[in-house]
């Protein structure tokens, strides 16, 4: 009986889901000249978003909340630095200028009280734990501001990123002008949360396009991304990065249903859109743009079929939207007389070594070594050690590790997912060829992404081995992930899935939950 | 229907009980260290590998860790080994890729408390540079590498598990996540725990909904 109610409801699901899919794209695409007003069309977009997905997003926003409590101030990963960026911002108008770490005096005096600079990198020293200390932080909070300056010309590694993320924070910045630096982050930081929550919408809503059926796989996707570890302490902490895994997961999600239901003017606008606002947010995302540029590539042919050039008309639209900002960027620094890409053309002079070192050093970034190669990792089997275990769990400024155990234990659950996910894909194996094209470009945003963090790390090396070698700056591909969680419950069956969905949701849960009790006792045990 | 709720019942008490074992065991605390507080400086560093030792170490009783301050953005493996008249008391391993100023090595637990050791640190260097932290000292005291002196005695800490459990210490810990932010007071902790407890409720209620 609960079976029957169980695939009744998912046909039901199934219906509405499919519904507005049945206006044929060619109509669609043929009367995109005239399309309705834009706000009435987002306001029924946000109507067709089922509470099934909002409550993923009210989940991610509670935990992201969580982990903004459990962090210490100024304790993630690079975030006086992001901090400087919205003070600079908020209290000047301008952008930073310069990425020497010589922070404000006011921002100093509180990372000084708070002894940011003691704890960080040191895992033996505790936050501030006695009254005296507290006092102390008072003092320097007091010092903090009878020496406060507007903004914050140096913004350390912040500098170069563009503004997008720093424009949303200098609102919560300037709401608790009235409160310390220390108020202004803890606001800043819930604000962060909220991304966390739109990742986990868009994260939900890209399973439910990609994967028809059954309908219960998008709520394990959902809930297992908004339990995300990673997640929560990024998006409870001040970094761009929340809001680009969020900007990231609506690109994907719109693309999937491109690729479903056609490329017409409102897919365009919000493709191009989504570009545009994911290149103001973080210079990450140009990993993903040539995955994103194949993909409308591969949309328009496919519309011009049916619509013909009107449909290059909505690539250019597109197109122009997502390079918008680049096109302003360079156009200001042209007419003030600055080099063209300002701040962030100063990676130029780092490059070095034979495009094949580089080559293969991407390589042995991710994977092992192949013959003929330099080892450039020795001892290091990246794909685990880097990465494996970074998405496992290293918290705080990376000096927070799981005992070694965890890491040998995680391998279990993660080969159960990687096994029940490749069950699925063999089962489904027809239908992945007919999507081959969509699938080809989410493996080039992937791609993208990984060269641009392996190009990056290449910049440092050999003084740092693997300086973006960082779990975190692959969680732009969180959507993709979001799928293989879903396919692995699939994977144990129409009988069985269920459960192992539940599973694979409580797995996170308790992720989540060890994760944010390695943070306790590391900064306050 | 049945299958998803059992298997919600059992992750949710399997974590449950995962949480209990967690919280009934003690942190590990500082049982000795030769660190003189507000003296500690690099006192040597090295791109290649090297083995640093040092004597005049006492190892406490119960010490089931030992952590040196070596300081790396991604360090390598790295062996502990403590001697006492020539023979090995206590040795451990911490795997590569460890990051900030010191790494822990655990090693099994001392039954007595073992004066007059020697601690030496092992690491092999590729690319990395290695920066050894510790107290500046006399020559004859200091640590070598087995040709030259350092500059001062490297920093060590021998760790044992406290008497006191997590759960008993839960009070402090709230009280300490209160302390150097604002808002500030031990209520953080509660409110971190109600959107835990809430973002729990709230998937358990989703899966039982959408997948029962």
């Amino acid at each position: 009986m609960s079976e029957r109610a169980a695939v009744s409801r998912a046909r039901t699901v199934e219906r509405q889901r499919q519904r507005p899919r049945r206006q044929s794209s060619a109509r669609r695409v043929a009367r995109s000249a005239g399309a309705p007003g834009s706000s009435a069309w987002a306001w029924a977009a946000l109507r067709r978003v089922p509470a099934t997905a909002w409550l993923c997003a009210l989940i991610a926003c509670l935990n992201a909340a969580c982990w903004s409590l459990v962090t210490p101030p100024f304790q993630a990963p690079d975030e006086p630095d992001h901090f400087a960026y919205v003070k600079q911002l908020a209290e000047t108008g301008e952008l930073p200028s310069s990425s020497s770490e010589q922070l404000s005096t006011e921002e100093i005096n509180v990372l000084q009280g708070v002894h940011a600079f003691q704890i960080r990198l040191q895992p033996q020293v505790h936050t501030i734990a006695t009254e005296r200390e507290q006092q102390e932080l008072q003092s320097y909070l007091k010092l903090a501001s009878t020496y406060a300056t507007p903004g914050s010309p140096n913004a350390g590694v912040a500098a170069s990123q563009p503004p997008l993320y720093y424009a949303l924070e200098a609102i919560p910045y300037v709401l608790a002008e009235h409160g310390s630096d220390l108020a202004r982050l803890t606001l800043m930081r819930l604000t962060s949360a909220l991304f966390a929550g739109l990742t986990a919408l868009f994260v939900f809503l890209f399973v439910r396009e990609t994967l028809p059926e059954p309908a219960w796989s998008w709520t394990v996707a959902g809930l297992a991304i908004a339990l995300l570890p990673l997640l929560g302490m990024m998006s409870g902490s001040v970094n761009p990065d929340s809001l680009l895994y969020a900007i990231s997961a609506a690109v994907f999600y719109a693309l999937a249903r491109a690729f479903r239901r056609g490329l017409d003017t409102h897919t365009a606008i919000a493709l191009g859109a989504l570009c545009a606002l994911g290149l103001l947010t973080k210079l990450n995302f140009i990993g993903l743009a040539p995955g994103v540029l194949l993909g409308l590539v591969m949309l328009t042919v496919r519309a011009s079929r049916v619509s013909g050039r009107s449909a290059y008309r909505l690539m250019a639209l597109a197109g122009a939207i997502a390079i918008s900002p680049v096109v302003a960027y360079v156009g200001l620094h042209v007419v003030s007389g600055e080099h063209p890409f300002g701040i962030v053309s100063s990676a130029q002079s780092k490059r070095h070594g034979s495009l094949f070192a580089e080559a293969a050093y991407i390589w042995q970034l991710y994977l092992p070594r192949l013959p003929g190669m330099v080892n450039d990792f020795p001892g290091i089997f990246t794909t685990r050690q880097l990465w494996f275990n970074g998405f496992v769990g290293l918290y705080g400024w990376l000096d927070t590790p799981f005992p070694a155990w965890v890491y040998e234990l995680a391998l279990i659950p993660a080969a159960a997912i990687v096994a029940l996910c490749g069950r699925s894909l063999v089962q489904a194996r027809s239908r992945l060829r007919e999507h081959a094209a969509e699938l080809c470009v989410y493996a080039v945003m992937a791609l993208g992404l990984m060269l641009l963090i392996g190009a990056d790390s290449y910049l440092a090396f050999p003084t740092t081995d693997a300086e973006y070698a960082q779990a975190r700056y692959l969680l732009p591909l969180l959507a993709l992930f979001g799928v293989v969680l879903a396919l692995a419950a699939q994977g144990a069956g129409r009988r069985w899935g269920p459960a192992a969905g539940v599973l694979i949701a409580v797995l996170f849960v308790g992720h989540d939950l060890f994760s944010q009790l390695q943070e306790l006792a590391r900064y306050y045990g | 229907m049945r299958g998803v709720k059992l298997a919600l019942l059992a992750g949710l008490a399997l974590l449950g009980v995962a949480l209990l074992l967690t919280l009934l065991a003690s942190p590990m605390t500082v049982a000795a260290t030769n660190k003189v507080p507000g003296s500690e400086a690099p006192i040597g560093a090295t791109t290649t590998g090297a083995t640093y030792c040092q004597s005049h170490e006492a190892l406490p009783r119960g010490t089931s860790a030992i952590r040196i301050w070596l300081d790396a953005s991604a360090g390598p493996r790295v062996s502990a080994i403590v001697y006492s008249r020539g023979r090995v008391v206590a040795s451990g391993t911490r795997g590569s890729v460890w990051i900030g100023g010191s790494f822990t090595v655990p090693v099994k637990p001392l039954a007595r408390t073992i004066s007059g050791t020697t601690v030496c640190a092992s690491f092999r260097l590729h690319d990395e540079t290695i920066v050894i932290q510790g107290m500046p000292s006399s020559r004859a005291t200091a640590a070598h590498d087995g040709r030259h002196a350092l500059a001062g005695r490297m920093g060590v800490e021998y760790l044992r598990p406290g008497t006191r459990s997590w759960l008993s210490l839960g009070s402090e810990v709230a009280r300490r996540m209160g302390l150097g932010r604002t808002p500030g007071g031990t209520w953080i902790a509660l409110v971190a725990l109600a959107l835990f407890a809430s973002a729990v409720a709230l998937t358990s209620r989703l899966l039982l909904r959408d997948l029962a």
